[in-house]
């Protein structure tokens, strides 16, 4: 390759450029989640005591960390129908093995993450090497791992250790765990997003074809998303343990499809290859508010499913307008 | 330039799709330090030959030596491990993806599986450099979905390039570029050559296969007939050898029809078509010429409202706003595509409803159907085109190729269309149904339709039309009347042979 000094490419595009490249989708995310929180603080200004934070905080980490999960699958071109699953399965296994003791919980940290990881890898073998479709695949695969997670814990109960318990109150300079444990959750991702595999999970799910022409690992690559998605949700499974204190084989119900809904929220194209998990864990929060909303506004339980869903579909409404047009 | 052991031998290679045989026996030869051009005919297999050394198509039966050592090719990746790179007119860029990233895609430089920016930056670097006089201004940062179709594709090449390839395909990787990109671009493939490697080089323009191959390799259905040096041989004698020794085509038309002008189109432009003009009469079947991908199919989409274009339609005079596919039939205007299974037929629906279904307004009394009708319509159609059937209920994917192509021709003949337009409408057929459906379209023009055909096979619209236009990058180039269209002249204005080679298109002008 010769050098030629002739009409030098500029790396760096000027700063204007990169910032009018910023996606508005990240934009209508960003409203969106300073009016969910605007709204949530006037409605329930207990919201911003210590207590407050901590618990609001604590409530959001399971769902945080499933959209992140989410996240990853979605870019990669794929669907986690059974992240949900995934978690109740994990945290009912750890709170077997655990069975309240302290000493256990080290045991009980690896085998949530492992029942994750296990379970990441059916969905992924199934999707990458089987070729189902991932909503068919993992809407199988979600009712196989409630059943496992059932036949582990038939009816909630059990205890978690103090230790875990007991950390997910605590502050640290005061500033709660809860809410140091989303920041961490939001830093993690930036050092895993400069993973080579990340990068060809974002490949294969903005296209494929190309991407397999690239000698991108595609297979490979949709196991990875999938595998990934459910360490994530095993360590949700855990935060969801240290939030009840007890473990619960039905807690997966909404957290699969909401964490989709805060995927979307949050700027990340269903169809692959576009978003952050950073913009998913926007939308995971203001998911959350929303109900918190909903809650505080003193709606009759009755019409709080109505009412919530008529917000998602306000948000993704919103977040779609400002989603690139697909070229034609 | 030395005399060096062929680099390249790929011999015997077979692949058939279904009924075609896109590859039989085929043979290619090329060495070190050369630019070999593949060139043939429509359908030769020019470019499945190149994907099978490419690794993206799988061959039924092959023998490739890279350097005289037998080697298995079953994947890109496979091929990349050999010194192959490939450069297609289709792209495998991710949109979303910046330059920097797409040029390394695949092969990301790194440590304990981190990305390293910089490392990239460093190795894109001169690719990006050496591409920037035909680039203009690109920034490394900026996603690919921003540049221009042809930057995209320079982008493509430089992928390649980062790969520094013993063995570098570029099949139609010029198509979409302006002429002084396509310099640089030549002017990059003639270092490579020069260090050696080897290029294999195919383009639907004849004149950038005279001016930058040493040897070209000659296809022709599936066959290689001549491996021979460019320099000093006359392109009457490659047209020659791409047509081969033809036997007479039965051309089965009579006098050229002198009906009114039914459809004029003019100035139509959108997608890949930059203008085109034309008059049909009632009763005249057209023929759409030239080398595939000419545009040939986007103009029938676009008459047929299924593409958004802009430019004046008019049917017997009267203005037409292609809008949608609905408002092309009520002007009608009926479109028989060639992918029978995802455009033209409901494969696991009953063949009386694939029949009626476009027809479905005219049958129904306030909006309900009527069975009786229905059925009348449909057995209607089944008789007059001898589509072999055994119920009206079974599935159209229980028929084959030839008979579920009929029923796609009798589902649009039921709307009764002024303008018929086919797109490659004996795709996959074997040979006695294609004689049938050739004997339907002259019997839908007999009876005063219009019908403008697009063929992948030459030798069809020397069958079939009463006049032929030869389309070339978007624009129609040439026009061939009545004995006028011979296979041989079909190809000659194809590639641009004789009075139109030198004349650059008015779009390439323009762009």
């Amino acid at each position: 390759m010769t050098e030629t000094k002739a009409a030098p490419t500029r790396e760096r595009a000027p700063i204007t450029a990169r910032i009018a490249r910023v996606r508005v989708a990240s934009w209508a995310t960003a409203a969106l989640l300073v009016v969910a929180v605007v709204l949530a603080i006037a409605l329930q200004p207990s919201l911003l005591s210590p207590y407050g934070i901590a618990s609001t905080f604590a409530t959001f980490l399971p769902l945080v960390l499933v959209a992140v999960a989410q996240a990853v699958v979605v870019i990669g071109g794929g669907l986690d129908l059974s992240a949900g699953a995934i978690v109740a399965l994990s945290s009912v296994v750890a709170v077997q093995v655990m069975q309240g003791s302290d000493d256990r919980a080290l045991l009980g940290f690896a085998v949530a993450i492992g029942t994750g990881l296990a379970c990441g890898l059916v969905n992924g073998l199934i999707v990458s090497r089987l070729r189902l479709q991932p909503l068919i695949a993992t809407f199988a695969t979600a009712s196989v791992f409630s059943g496992l997670a059932l036949l582990v814990l038939p009816t909630p109960g059990g205890t978690v250790p103090a230790v875990l318990t007991g950390t997910f109150r605590q502050a640290v300079a005061g500033v709660p765990v809860s809410v140091l444990l989303v920041v961490a959750v939001a830093l993690g991702w930036l050092v895993v997003r400069q993973l080579r595999i990340m990068r060809h999970i974002r490949a294969t799910g903005g296209g494929p074809a190309a991407a397999f022409a690239s000698l991108v690992p595609v297979a490979g690559a949709q196991l990875a998303s999938y595998a990934f998605s459910g360490i994530v949700c095993g360590l949700a499974g855990l935060a969801v343990l240290g939030n009840a204190g007890s473990g619960d084989p039905f807690i997966g119900g909404d957290l699969a499809l909401n964490s989709v809904a805060a995927v979307v929220i949050g700027g990340v194209a269903l169809r692959g290859g576009i978003g952050s998990p950073i913009g998913a864990i926007a939308g995971a929060i203001t998911l959350a508010l929303a109900s918190t909303i909903l809650f505080a506004i003193g709606l009759p339980t009755s019409w709080r499913a109505l009412a919530s869903g008529l917000v998602v579909i306000l948000a993704l409404a919103l977040s779609a307008l400002g989603a690139p047009r697909r070229q034609r | 330039m030395t005399e060096t052991s062929p680099l390249v031998r790929l011999s015997g290679v077979r692949k058939r799709y279904g009924g075609v045989r896109a590859l039989q026996g085929a043979s290619l030869t090329a060495a070190s330090g050369e630019v070999h051009g593949l060139l043939g005919p429509n359908g030769s297999g020019k470019s499945t030959l190149g994907k099978v050394l490419a690794g993206s198509v799988r061959p039924d039966a092959a023998t490739i030596e890279i350097d005289g050592e037998p080697v298995r090719i079953g994947s890109p990746r496979a091929a990349a491990r050999l010194g192959i790179a490939a450069v297609y007119q289709q792209l495998s860029l991710i949109p979303d993806l910046s330059v920097e990233d797409n040029l390394v895609l695949g092969q990301e430089p790194g440590r304990a599986g981190f990305l390293s920016r910089r490392e990239a930056r460093r190795r894109a670097r001169p690719v990006l450099e050496r591409l920037a006089p035909a680039l203009g201004e690109v920034h490394a940062e900026q996603p690919v979905r921003e540049l221009a179709p042809g930057q995209q594709q320079l982008i493509e090449i430089g992928k390649a390039l980062l790969r520094q390839p013993r063995i570098l395909l570029l099949d139609e990787a010029t198509a979409s570029l302006h002429r002084d990109q396509v310099a640089v671009v030549f002017e990059i493939t003639r270092e490579l050559r020069d260090a050696g490697a080897c290029i294999l080089f195919v383009s639907h323009r004849l004149d950038e296969i005279t001016d930058l191959c040493d040897r070209a390799t000659i296809l022709r259905s599936g066959e290689t007939v001549a491996a021979t040096a460019v320099a000093g041989i006359e392109p009457d004698e490659i047209v020659r050898l791409m047509v081969g020794d033809v036997q007479a085509v039965e051309r089965d038309h009579g006098a050229r029809p002198t009906g009114p002008v039914r459809l004029a189109v003019r100035g139509l432009v959108g997608g890949a078509l930059r203008g085109v003009d034309l008059e049909a009469r009632a009763g005249e079947i057209v023929g759409l010429g030239g080398l595939q991908g000419q545009g040939q199919s986007e103009l029938l989409l676009a008459l047929f409202g299924a593409t958004s274009s802009t430019g004046e339609v008019a049917i017997d005079g009267d203005p037409v706003r292609l809008a949608s596919p609905r408002s092309a039939a009520a002007r009608g205007i009926a479109l028989v595509p060639g992918d029978r299974g995802s455009q033209g037929t409901l494969p696991p629906r009953p063949i009386q409803e694939n029949l009626t279904i476009t027809s479905l307004r005219a049958r129904s009394r306030a909006g309900l159907l009527s069975g009786a009708r229905e059925r009348a319509a449909a057995q209607s159609m089944v008789e007059a085109l001898a589509i072999k059937i055994g119920e009206l209920g079974d599935p159209v994917s229980s028929l084959s190729g030839g008979n579920a192509q009929k029923v796609v021709f009798g589902k649009w003949l039921l709307t009764e269309p002024v303008v018929v337009l086919l797109d490659d409408p004996t795709k996959g057929v074997d040979v006695g149904a294609k004689a049938e459906i050739y004997r339907i379209i002259r019997r839908l023009a007999d009876a005063g339709a219009t019908v403008i055909i697009n063929s992948s096979e030459d030798r069809e619209l020397v069958t079939v039309c009463d006049r032929v236009l030869v389309m070339f990058e978007g624009a129609i180039h040439a026009e061939l009347v009545g004995d006028e269209i011979t296979e041989e002249r079909l190809v000659q204005a194809a590639l641009r042979i004789g009075e139109g080679a030198q004349r650059r298109s008015g779009a390439e002008e323009a762009a």
